[in-house]
């Protein structure tokens, strides 16, 4: 029965970020989040975890004060956290957040299966869950939308850009999901009400062993100009005329088609 | 002389990432090299990047056929660990991606996901790059202070390197790969969906402000008016599943760089809104005078799609 870690990331959320002409990107005032690629991530285990049994733990690593992330994903069918938490954890690049993820699964943790996101909501830079299962020395396939497990055989439908291939490789492994995956539930109130329940393993940073140096330096972070001065128009005939008109002197479009 | 190094899935964005290495080398003063998958005794690829602008060719083995594509990692880190190049530069298929990924954590040094803009430091000591976060809300500029700078690279960041006269350059052959943990059983070659999608000339999107599936014959009429091709958001391939998840554009889908968008009921979340930051016209219909899309828009009907939509198939026809 599989032993399942589910990695997770307690994020901003985008939607806080004020589509305002200032390039500053203030963060101050915005709420966190679970991101979303992983809301998939921890469904699937629970959904392989509701098939072939085992158990689900889910990890992170984070500023100390990202409990409400922590309450979040064990509300969503976990039965333990790990935290791994301090001050100087809160803009990790992904080299680092892997090297640190790696250390603690390595020394505190027996698994099977690790899941993660394809992707995480804020940076989505795609690399932790390859680089952990390279730091972990496990087989590793990305992008996956299926997972069969059959004994210490695991069967997964990986994306590519050229078509979709099944694949089997052998447990212990790692597996990036893709949103299409599932659908994961919303917790209920006795959900959140369980989870405060369950246990969390705090790790600080004195835990560790290493010191996880950044391998990519941050030099500015600013709002994305995507703003485009755009025409506001109706949906009177006259209007739709002047557009379709506009986009044929343009050359985009040809009129008189039957 | 440290290197360049290229690698990229299909062989136009590999033209295209030497382009981009070129631009590096004649600053840096080193040398390109290009990753190819086999040769199965054809060298024409080879000889056409050396003509291009390469260097040195390296082989990758032949690789049986259910050998997964990333049994190459260790020969590649193997080679990047004795030749030691400066930069390194993959194509960001979803493959390359997590061989990206892999080969970086090998060598523990950074990685510039999907970078959208590289250029030299004052210096000419490092890359300068910038990658898009929270959705493309923001960007991030980025220095990787250990070696080999990686970064991946999306399609058409830059143009095909062009062929240019007389030049020579070395072909390598890499050892066969050692077995690989993942095993293919089977492959689905994709619809052609996508591939059509990132190349139309005219693209619809249908966001969740199309009220039934039926409707969606109204958006085929004016597809077919305009030679577009249809696209939707994630809702609608997810959850509604009126269109296969190979037709949703956004950053967790495929990016598409049209020459007019329109978007049809389109909100605009900005995962959707980065996915067509590069159209050149946007075209968006939506009933919602506060829909974010509206600010990314060249053209904003603010009104009712199934009001708006015969009237454009009507005015086509004229």
């Amino acid at each position: 029965m599989p032993r399942i870690i589910a990695c997770y990331k307690w994020v901003v959320d985008e939607a806080y970020i004020r589509t305002d002409s200032s390039p500053e990107l203030d963060l101050e005032y915005a709420d966190k989040k679970m991101s979303d690629y992983d809301r998939n991530a921890i469904e699937e285990a629970i959904q392989l975890y509701e098939k072939y049994g085992g158990s689900v733990a889910a990890i992170t690593v984070g500023h100390p004060y990202d409990t409400k992330g922590v309450k979040d994903a064990l509300s969503r069918g976990p039965e333990k956290a790990y935290f791994i938490n301090d001050p100087s954890f809160e803009n990790l690049e992904p080299a680092q957040t892997a090297a640190i993820l790696a250390d603690v699964i390595t020394a505190k943790t027996e698994y099977d299966l690790i899941i993660c996101g394809e992707g995480s909501s804020d940076l989505y830079a795609q690399q932790v869950g390859p680089r952990l299962a390279e730091l972990l020395d496990i087989p590793c396939v990305t992008m996956v939308s299926k997972i069969d497990l059959a004994g210490e055989q695991l069967i997964a439908e990986r994306k590519a850009d050229d078509g979709i291939e099944t694949v089997s490789l052998s447990l212990p492994a790692l597996l990036t999901v893709l949103p299409d995956i599932n659908s994961p539930r919303i917790p209920g109130l006795r959900d959140t009400l369980a989870a405060s329940k369950k246990p969390v393993i705090e790790i600080v940073k004195d835990e560790l062993s290493g010191n996880f140096a950044p391998c990519l330096q941050v030099l500015a972070s600013f709002k994305a100009n995507m703003e485009r001065n755009g025409q506001k128009l109706s949906d009177e005939a006259a209007d739709i005329a002047f557009l379709l008109d506009t986009l044929q002197s343009k050359g985009i479009i040809a009129r008189g088609v039957k | 002389m440290a290197g360049i190094w290229v690698f990229a899935e299909d062989y136009e964005h590999n033209l295209e990432l030497i382009q981009g290495g070129t631009e590096l080398a004649q600053k840096l003063a080193s040398k390109i090299v290009v990753i190819l998958p086999h040769n199965a005794g054809n060298d024409e690829k080879a000889h056409d990047c050396i003509a291009r602008g390469a260097d040195e060719i390296l082989y990758l083995p032949p690789l049986a056929e259910d050998e997964d594509f990333m049994a190459c990692i260790p020969l590649i880190v193997a080679e990047v660990l004795q030749e030691k190049p400066d930069v390194f530069l993959i194509g960001s298929s979803l493959r390359g991606k997590e061989l990206a990924a892999r080969i970086a954590a090998r060598l523990n040094t950074g990685l510039c996901s999907d970078c959208i803009s590289l250029e030299l430091s004052a210096d000419d000591q490092s890359l300068i790059m910038e990658r898009l976060i929270f959705g493309g809300a923001a960007v991030q500029r980025v220095s990787i202070p250990t070696r080999p700078q990686m970064a991946t690279i999306p399609p058409r960041l830059f143009s095909p390197a062009a062929v240019q006269e007389g030049r020579t350059g070395n072909i390598r052959e890499l050892p066969p790969a050692p077995p690989s943990k993942v095993k293919i059983l089977g492959k689905k070659t994709r619809t052609h969906e996508a591939a059509a999608l990132t190349e139309a000339r005219i693209l619809l999107c249908v966001g969740r402000g199309v009220e039934k599936e039926e409707d969606l014959t109204l958006v085929r009429e004016l597809a077919d008016l305009l030679g577009a091709e249809i696209g939707c958001t994630r809702p609608i391939s997810d959850e509604m599943h009126w269109l296969p998840e190979e037709c949703c554009i956004g950053l967790s889908g495929i990016q598409v760089k049209p020459e007019l968008y329109i978007g049809i009921g389109v909100s605009g979340q900005i995962q959707h809104i980065t996915g067509i930051r590069d159209a050149r016209i946007i075209c968006s219909i939506n009933n919602d005078e506060n829909a974010p899309i509206f600010a990314v828009s060249d053209y904003a009907i603010q009104g009712d799609l199934y009001k708006v939509l015969p009237l454009i198939i009507e005015g086509l026809k004229k």
